[in-house]
């Protein structure tokens, strides 16, 4: 489904991303880890045509996405939570939705319900500003704007980042009930342990590089994985 | 008595041009995060294009004051896509210098077209009767920039608001990459925003022309730097703040006009600036400024 072929990319003269290659199969859940400043969000904001690789090529649908532009991406199935969440603090929780129906407006009834049910925090909050959301409801909003916009794959930049120990298990869960429904889902994330749990497949990065694949199952057990992420 | 409210009224309609104005200056940097200092001179074409259609061409005026709002939005959209988008990653003091830049590229070739002697504005609101209300005369033509202001404002209330393109605005005002992440094209919306700022400078042009009733090439520059005040006055980046900016920049002004003197005015209203930005450093409405890594 989504192909990234040998990426280069630079900050400036930072090597951030240096020959990087993966994929995702439809159905799966992938998952990214690595170190802080390894390169998981480069390589998401690559994929999402914020930045772009010197080299190689990204496909998505068997089509190349590497020099189209960002906000087209979305109507082609391909949506981004960013790192941090990013969702728009001034607007209402319904307004943010509707932001991530942009593309498919028809589908804004629908998707807003979908939403609701299975975010009903959302729902009881629907008129209240972004901003005065908590942390764990911001994780939810960001989640599911990107829902409202129908995405074939969802790329996911450590949603469980700063939230509560059951918090974290209920965006897990969630992730899992998405799989289910049949979509296919990147994830980036911290938590390594929770993210090989309920990863297919994953990719360790380390500065820049993907030093590491293999199943969920595989890496978890693995003692280069156990000792550097897993504590031991 | 009746001095207090017709300095009233002709600070309201002055603040209301300002205010028209200054909604082009903030709208743009609220969505562009730039400063647009070549919007003041929108004005001045916006002017020129009604003497052209209406004297010399004779058309009927209401269609020259059509002609001039397409010319301003066309004029407006082609400045961002020329000047200003290839410098979208460029440091904000480019930007800023190609605006300045802009604004005298337009103001030569107005001198060129028209020369640099002053020509008069026709008459569009003679026929407009004036309202008398015991002692206080109103003027057509200042009920219809009061009447009309209102109207334009509430529109655009309106649109940002509950529309989808102007909560797209709002969506990119707030977050560029986070609005493309959502399908939204930022460039098109500074396209938008730079048609509706330059729509909002003719329309103004059309009630400051028929005020001042001469237009000479620099005549942007003056109206252009009181509405970026009253902009700032506002709060920059806010909407409801430039249209209250605008309009109490107008008002002082023509009260220092009417009660201190004329010459001070323009020091009176800067005077008010500066003091307002001392004890509100984000300007009346403005929200605090956030800078994001
Ligand atoms: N805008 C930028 N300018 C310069 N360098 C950057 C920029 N963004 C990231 N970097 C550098 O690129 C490298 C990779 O950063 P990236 O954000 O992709 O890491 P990450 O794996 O997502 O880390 P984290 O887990 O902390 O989010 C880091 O060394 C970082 O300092
Ligand atoms: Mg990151």
């Amino acid at each position: 489904m989504l192909q990234v072929n040998n990426i280069n990319v630079f900050y400036g003269k930072i090597h951030a991303l240096k020959d990087v290659s993966l994929n995702v199969n439809q159905g799966e859940i992938v998952a990214l880890i690595g170190a802080n400043g390894a390169g998981k969000s480069t390589t998401l904001k690559t994929i999402s045509g914020m930045l772009r690789s010197r080299t190689g090529d990204i496909t998505f649908m068997d089509e190349s996405i590497s020099h189209i532009d960002p906000y087209k991406l979305i109507s082609r199935g391909l949506a981004h939570v960013p790192e941090g969440r990013r969702v728009f603090l001034q607007m209402t929780v319904q307004e943010n939705l509707e932001m991530g129906a942009y593309t498919c407006k028809d589908h804004t009834k629908e998707g807003l319900e979908d939403v609701y049910n299975r975010f009903p925090r959302l729902l009881h909050r629907k008129n209240q500003i972004a901003g005065t959301l908590s942390g764990g409801e911001q994780q939810m909003l960001a989640m599911g704007r990107a829902l409202m916009g129908q995405p074939k794959l969802l790329m996911l930049d450590e949603p469980s980042m700063g939230l509560a120990p059951i918090l974290v298990q209920f965006i897990f869960d969630m992730i899992l009930e998405l799989k289910s429904a049949g979509a296919t889902i990147l994830l980036v994330e911290q938590n390594a342990e929770m993210a090989l749990k309920i990863a297919d497949r994953a990719y360790v990065m380390e500065s820049g590089r993907i030093v590491l694949s293999g199943t969920g199952e595989e890496l978890a057990n693995s003692d280069a994985i156990k000792k550097a992420y897993l504590g031991g | 008595m009746i001095t207090l409210i017709q300095a009233l009224l002709n600070g309201l309609s002055l603040g209301s041009i300002y205010a028209l104005i200054a909604l082009g200056y903030t709208m743009v940097y609220g969505i562009a995060k730039m400063l647009n200092f070549a919007h003041g001179d929108v004005i001045m074409v916006g002017a020129y294009a009604v003497i052209t259609s209406v004297v010399q061409a004779k058309m009927p005026g209401v269609l020259g004051v059509v002609v001039s709002i397409a010319i301003c939005a066309l004029l407006g959209v082609t400045i961002e896509f020329l000047a200003y988008r290839p410098l979208r990653k460029a440091a904000s003091l480019t930007v800023l210098i190609t605006a300045i830049g802009v604004s005298y590229l337009l103001q030569n070739v107005a001198q060129l077209i028209y020369g640099t002697e002053q020509k008069a504005f026709p008459e569009l609101f003679d026929s407009i009767p004036t309202l008398t209300l015991g002692e206080v005369s109103i003027e057509g033509s200042l009920l219809l920039t009061l009447g009309l202001t209102a109207v334009i404002m509430a529109a655009l209330t309106l649109f940002i608001n509950y529309t989808r393109v102007g909560k797209a605005m709002r969506a990119v005002s707030e977050d560029k990459e986070a609005a493309e992440l959502m399908g939204i094209s930022v460039n098109r919306t500074i396209t938008v925003t730079f048609a509706i700022g330059s729509v909002l400078a003719a329309v103004a042009s059309v009630f400051y022309g028929a005020s001042y009733t001469y237009i000479r090439p620099t005549t942007g520059a003056m109206p252009g730097i009181k509405a970026f005040t009253a902009a700032v006055f506002g709060g920059i980046g806010s909407i409801p703040g430039a249209m209250l900016g605008g309009i109490l920049l107008g008002v002082i002004e023509q009260m220092s006009k009417t009660y201190i003197s004329t010459k001070w005015s323009d020091a009176i209203v800067f005077g008010v600036l500066v003091l307002v930005l001392v004890i509100k450093p984000t300007g009346l409405l403005g929200k605090k400024i956030s800078e994001k890594v």
